[in-house]
This record gives structure tokens, sequence and C-alpha cells, in this order.
């Protein structure tokens, strides 16, 4: 018995990390990459960021891995969208991971949402309303308002968190928020052919983008968030695209791409493929020129429609 | 300067109008206080870009009274740069306080009939989340004829009990008769050295179907091996403890568990009576996740569980052992939408049992032959995801009856789920039943809905 505990003990001490690795730096895992390209910038070589989410993912329907437990029982803090966005997956992977450190009010549990001012926040609670989001749309990080209130959400977490560095990460944040301000003020510009024009997504993520640049939301594909379209939903759409001359059909890239089309095609209207997060496309390897795809890809398909 | 001073009220009440038209409270009207503390912190960065606002007029407005001055003095105007602007005068200072103090003001009267309604209400905000799920199903057999089943109404409860624990309760009544405690349980959350630790009525950590309430299963019914083996689901009244091993290459927990027995329908023991340790029933599980690739993945279990002494039977231990495979195909860009589970359990049930079985009426004078049977049987199905709406699946059984003496089941079931929504689903199934003195087709129909909160669970995964 003995010798199958040193065993066992010998075999876990093999698997330990070992000193002068990762093991010094803050452990930080996000929720999807978008907010670990920020902490990656805020926190430089502080931190030692991994992301649940790759980017390609529909952040409602992440797979619930236990190897994500697994990378979330050794983080010191984690990093979400909030607004209930990883709903279907992040609270059991929190049961499962069995840190206390990173649970719901735990100081290691920064909602990146906190400064975000909310778009469609719901005025009644109903099931028959779709698969609502109570607290309101949680894709703001599709704008770069969204992105900006989100980097600072984690700077100050962090600096809460740790103090000693807060100076460091305010610094590394106004740097972070001096580009990305630079790149709105462009975008700003560039964006000025898609005033008012309506777009039509699979699913509302498209909400904040649409007021960053003068967008007008005019509908989705599915019946309500969350609820797929039926036959009679896909015709009343197309006859009131055609009536209010919709140009735009966005498939996020994580919906399937043949009713997006047919819709696109039958209404006469221009497709769309965008990502929702950071590292769906090899283009968008990092926040700032996710967005930057987006809006051009954008323009492009308004300017070609 | 003076002229400066007379145009910061300009400047102050500009930026005041221009707070009190945004529209920063009065979106939702909710009195959630999660909602209101976002609205709270939405004003501190509205707040805070007033400031940046101000600061940068005041810029402007020094580097214009520099050129002013200069002009008047009949020098060349040089803009001045902003890194040379004299400090802020301390009747600056207080314009500058005197404005954040009137914007604030402003703010607080506008949430405060939002902050009072919240108080008003916050007592309830201690309430468990409630949820309820109707299970109902309509059957035909062939031997049996039909039926129609209120196969569960299913209330669960749950919140945190403090910062160490938090607590469930799942409440089900059927038209078996009554109400029934299904689970109610307290489990730890923040034991040190990744323990967990559960304790009451709950689903012993057995296998993996045998942890699913009915209305979660892939399938209508529950695989016969798990009926027989296990009893049903593994409800047990107990003690669990387990360990998520500290490696972060590899998920791997052992869970270990003491209970008076494991399965709802189990009536070979009487849960009731106290008894000595020889006649708990004791658990060991092993489980890992084994990723072969981002879309493919392994779980794999292995379970073991033993009753020294059979209570009621009184005459010989009892062991149950089970292997569960889960092979899954989920692509991650077309999650919710694609996919491939191969589930499969094998499970071993070793004990002394009478040939033919425990007769329905026992004669005190024809004693029980006994006879120690080791029975095997398996389940293992093949469920596609074929789009957000339509699941096809096809389920295989393989059975041997626990008693001796008795052959042996087969069971193959062709399925097909469609959800409506996450929230309500149909499933039509039918099986083909080859049991000893059974040879039937059934047809079933399964509706099941769920009403209010709902959680995604790491076991139901």
């Amino acid at each position: 018995m003995k010798r199958l505990l040193s065993a066992v003990l010998i075999a876990a001490l093999a698997v330990l990390p070992g000193p002068g690795s990762t093991a010094d730096k803050i452990k930080v895992v996000a929720t999807i990459p978008d907010l670990a390209d920020m902490a990656r910038h805020i926190g430089g070589e502080l931190l030692d960021v991994s992301s649940i989410a790759t980017g390609v993912e529909d952040i409602h329907a992440v797979p619930m891995k236990p190897s994500f437990a697994t990378m979330l029982n050794k983080a010191d803090v984690l990093l979400l969208l909030g607004l209930e966005a990883e709903h279907a997956f992040l609270p059991a992977l929190l049961e499962a991971a069995r840190n206390p450190r990173i649970l719901r009010d735990a100081p290691g549990y920064i909602d990146c949402s906190v400064y975000v001012t909310v778009l469609e926040v719901p005025t009644r609670i109903d099931r028959a309303l779709g698969d609502q989001h109570p607290m309101g749309n949680p894709h703001y990080n599709v704008s770069p308002e969204g992105g900006k209130a989100a980097a600072r959400a984690i700077a100050d977490g962090l600096g809460r968190l740790y103090p000693e560095h807060q100076a460091v990460f305010q610094r590394n944040l106004e740097a972070y928020l001096t580009e990305l301000d630079a790149a709105a003020a462009k975008w700003e510009k560039e964006a000025a052919p898609l005033h008012g024009q309506k777009l039509v997504s699979y699913h509302p993520d498209l909400v904040y983008f649409a007021e960053a640049f003068g967008m007008v939301p005019f509908g989705t594909i599915e019946i309500r968030a969350g609820i797929d379209p039926t036959p009679s939903h896909i015709a009343e759409l197309e006859e009131s695209m055609r009536k209010n001359n919709v140009k735009i059909v966005v498939r996020e890239l994580q919906y399937p791409a043949g009713l997006a089309e047919s819709v696109a095609q039958t209404a006469g209207a221009k497709l769309v493929e965008l990502p929702v997060m950071s590292g769906g496309l090899p283009e968008t390897k990092d926040y700032i020129s996710f967005l930057d795809y987006n809006l051009r890809t954008m323009l492009k398909a308004v300017k070609g429609s | 300067m003076e002229r400066v001073c007379r145009k910061r009220p300009f400047v102050a009440a500009l930026l005041v109008a221009a707070m009190a038209v945004e529209p920063v409270i009065s979106r939702g009207q909710t009195s959630q206080p999660d909602q209101l503390r976002q609205e709270l912190e939405g004003m501190k960065e509205q707040l805070r870009r007033v400031e940046e606002q101000m600061k940068k007029q005041e810029a402007i407005i020094q580097k214009q009274q520099a050129i002013i001055d200069k002009l008047a003095a009949g020098k060349p105007a040089a803009a001045a740069p902003a890194a040379a602007a004299p400090p802020p005068t301390p009747t600056a200072e207080a314009d500058s306080e005197r404005i954040k103090r009137e914007v604030t003001e402003q703010i607080m009267r506008r949430i405060q009939p939002s902050l009072t309604a919240a108080n008003k209400t916050f007592p309830s905000q201690f309430n468990p989340a409630l949820g309820l799920i109707i299970d109902t199903v309509g059957s035909y057999s062939a031997n049996h004829g039909g039926n129609f089943e209120l196969r569960a109404a299913e209330l669960g409860l749950s919140a945190s009990v403090d910062p160490f624990a938090r607590g469930y309760a799942i409440i089900t009544g059927s038209n078996q008769g009554g109400f029934d405690v299904e689970e109610a349980a307290i489990v730890t959350t923040s034991l040190p050295y990744n323990l967990g630790l559960k304790g009451g009525r709950f689903f012993a950590d057995f296998g993996r179907l045998s942890k699913f309430h009915d209305h979660d299963l892939p399938f209508v019914n529950r695989p016969h091996v798990l009926d027989e083996y296990v009893d049903g689901e593994s409800q047990s009244d107990g003690v669990e403890g387990s360990w998520l091993l500290p490696i972060s290459q590899q998920y791997v927990t052992l869970t270990a568990g003491a209970y008076n027995k494991i399965g709802a329908d189990n009536e070979r023991v009487n849960n009731t009576v106290p008894r000595d340790f020889s006649k708990f029933t004791y658990l060991g599980r092993v489980f890992s996740f084994l990723p072969i690739t981002e879309a493919n993945s392994l779980d794999l279990g292995l379970s073991g569980g033993f009753t020294p002494v059979v209570q009621e039977d009184d005459r010989a231990r009892r062991t149950l052992g089970g292997i569960d495979l889960t092979y899954r195909y989920t692509p991650l860009s077309q999650a919710s939408y694609r996919g491939l589970v191969w589930g499969t359990e094998a499970l071993v049930n070793s004990e002394d049992r009478p040939i033919g079985g425990f007769p329905a009426n026992p004669s005190p004078t024809t004693p029980l032959v006994i006879e120690h049977k080791n029975a095997v049987g398996l389940y293992s199905y093949l469920e596609a995801r074929l789009t957000r709406r339509y699941y096809p699946g096809f389920l295989f059984e393989w059975v041997q009856d626990i008693n001796p003496g008795v052959g042996e089941t087969l069971a193959y079931s062709p399925y097909l789920t469609v959800w409506a929504s996450e929230f309500q689903r149909l499933r039509l199934q039918y099986t083909r039943l080859e049991a000893p003195g059974d040879h039937d087709n059934q047809f079933f129909l399964q509706w099941t809905v769920i009403l209010g909160s709902h959680v995604h669970s790491f076991k139901d995964r």
C-alpha cells in the first residue's frame, strides 16, 4: 500500500509545474478571445492568459468540455462577457472547477460588462419572447465602445486584485485605449456609407455594431433570440425586407449558411458573413483587427449592393 | 482670465444638459439590483467621460487665452503646447468640483425611485430559483395496449446556502401517486484541495445515465440494464466526496460514497431503518475526459458499488461494476446544429439470488434455492444532431436477468427528437422488445417542457 501511495505521489509531482515556468504569472482565463486579447495588452508579461472559446463558436453554445474545468481550476482571474452571455456553459464549468477564487462575486470573477451601456434590456421577462437575456443584449464586444468598456473593467478588476501592479495595468490600459480610439476615429469616418442602412442578422448579435456605425437592425432570421425560424416567419421576413428596402443580411459564422443565403437571395439583399469574436477568421487574430474586418466587410457589401 | 471664467458656467450647463438627454437611467425600468449596479457603473463611466471632456475644454480655453494675451501684448502668437499649459487655478478646480456635484446630484435624483423600488422587493431576492418540468408520454404496446402517462411534474429549487455551500431539491409528482422528494442535497462550493462533498438524497455518481432524470435521457425510457441492475436512477441517501486531481494536463475525478442503498426503485433494502456498517452500500468511481481533437473527445468512467450484506436478503454481498464510454463529435463552429454522440455503458451485477427470482407470494414451507449469478448487460446508442431541431438516434440493449434461470432481454429503439426550442421537446420512439416471455412492439410519443429557471448541468452533458 505504501508503495502504491508513493507511486501516486511521485506521478502527481511529476506533472506539477516546476519553478520558473508560467506558474509565477497571474493565471487569467477569459471566456472569449476578445477579452483574452485585451488582458494580454493590459497585463503584458504579468499575465498568463488563455481563452475558453477559440472565436469560431456560438457564445451561447460553447461545448462544456471537462478540460475547461481543469483550466478554470488553476485560474486566479476569470474574465467574462457577463449579461448571462455564457449561461450555457460557464456556471456548470465553475461548479466543476472547484476554484473559490473565481466563483461569482469572488474578487477573481471579473464581469467585463459593468461599464457597458446595455442595449435591449427587456421590459418584460417571458419565454414567449424567446431565450431572453434579462439584463440586456450581451453582444457588446462587436462595437468599439463595448470593447473600451470591457478593457476598462479588466484593468480596474486586475488593479483591485493586484494593487501592486495597478499602475502598470492603468498605463497599459491608456496605451491600449489610445490605439483603440485612433482606430475608432478612423472607423467612424469610414462608416459614413453605413448610416441608415437596415440589416437583418441571424441572431441579435449585431445590435451594438449597428449602433456604433449608424445602421438600423431590422429583424432576425430567428423568430426570437434562440428560437429557430418557421417557414411562415421566413416568408414574412422576406416580404417585409422587400417592402422596407433592406439590403443587408448578416450570417454570423456560427449559424447555418443555407437559410441566410436563401433569405438574402429571395429578398434581393446582399449576404454578409461576419465573425462575432476575434479568432473567428484568420484575418481577425486580435480584437482590433476583428472590429476592422467586420466594418470593412460590411462597407464592401453596402457599397456593392 | 475673467473672460474664460465667464464661459465656464455656459460649458458646464451644456455638459449637464447633454447628460440629461442621455438615455442612461430609464432603459429597462427594472428594479433588479444587478441592473441597477449596471446602470450605476454606466453612469460612473459617463461621469468620467464628462470629466475628460471638461479637461479638454479647459485646455482649449487656456490655449485660446494664452493666444489672446500674447496678441494683446503685441507679441507674435504661438500656440502653447498642452504640456506647457498653466496648472488649474483654485477657481477652476472649484468649478470642476461644482459641476461634478451637480451631475452626481442629478443622476441620484433620477435613479432614486428605482433604488427605492429595489429595496422594497429585496427580501424576495433570497428566494431559490424555481423551475418546473412537465414530462408526459403517450404509449402503445401491441401486447399491453395504450396509455397516457404524466410521467413527472418535477419542481426544482436551488440556491446558495452561504459562501460555503449550495442546496437544491427536486420534488416530483407523477400518476404513480403522490409526491416524492427525488433529490434534496447540500453541496459544498469552497472546500480546499479540489475537494467536494455532497450530502442528503441525490443521484449517486454511478455510471453516466443513472444520474440523469427520466426527462433528461436522450431517449424515452431508461435502458433495461440500468432499470434492472441499478434499479432506476441512482437515487441514494448518504454522503459522497469527490476530488478533482490537481493536474492541469488531464481532467480526472475520483469519487467515494456511502449510502443506505443505491437505486430509486431498489426495494431489496429498507431505506428507513438503522443498520450496521456492513449493510451500507459503498461506491467508488474514477472519471476522465480525453480530448482527441478540438471537435472529438471521449469520456471514460469506471464505477463500482459494493454492499457487504444485502439487508433484506440478509444473506450475501452484492457488487455492481460498470464502465461508461461516451464519444462526442462537436464541430466548434457548428456546435448548436451539428454533432454526434455515441454512448455505451456495460454493467456487471454479482450476487446471490433465488433461481427464477423472489416469488411474489413466498411460502414459509418451501425454501428458496439460492444461486450466485454474475449477470452482464449493456446499452449503446448513437445520436446525430442534424439541425438545431432534429436529433435522430438508435438505441440497442442487451441484458441478462439478474436472477438465475431467467433469460436475457434484447431491445432495438430508433427514435427522433424534435426541439421546438430549448424549453420544449417532442420525441417519437419505436421499440422492438424481445424479453423472456414478452416479445412486443412498442410506440412512444414524449412531450417535455421546462418552465421557469433551468440550468445546464455538468453531469447531464
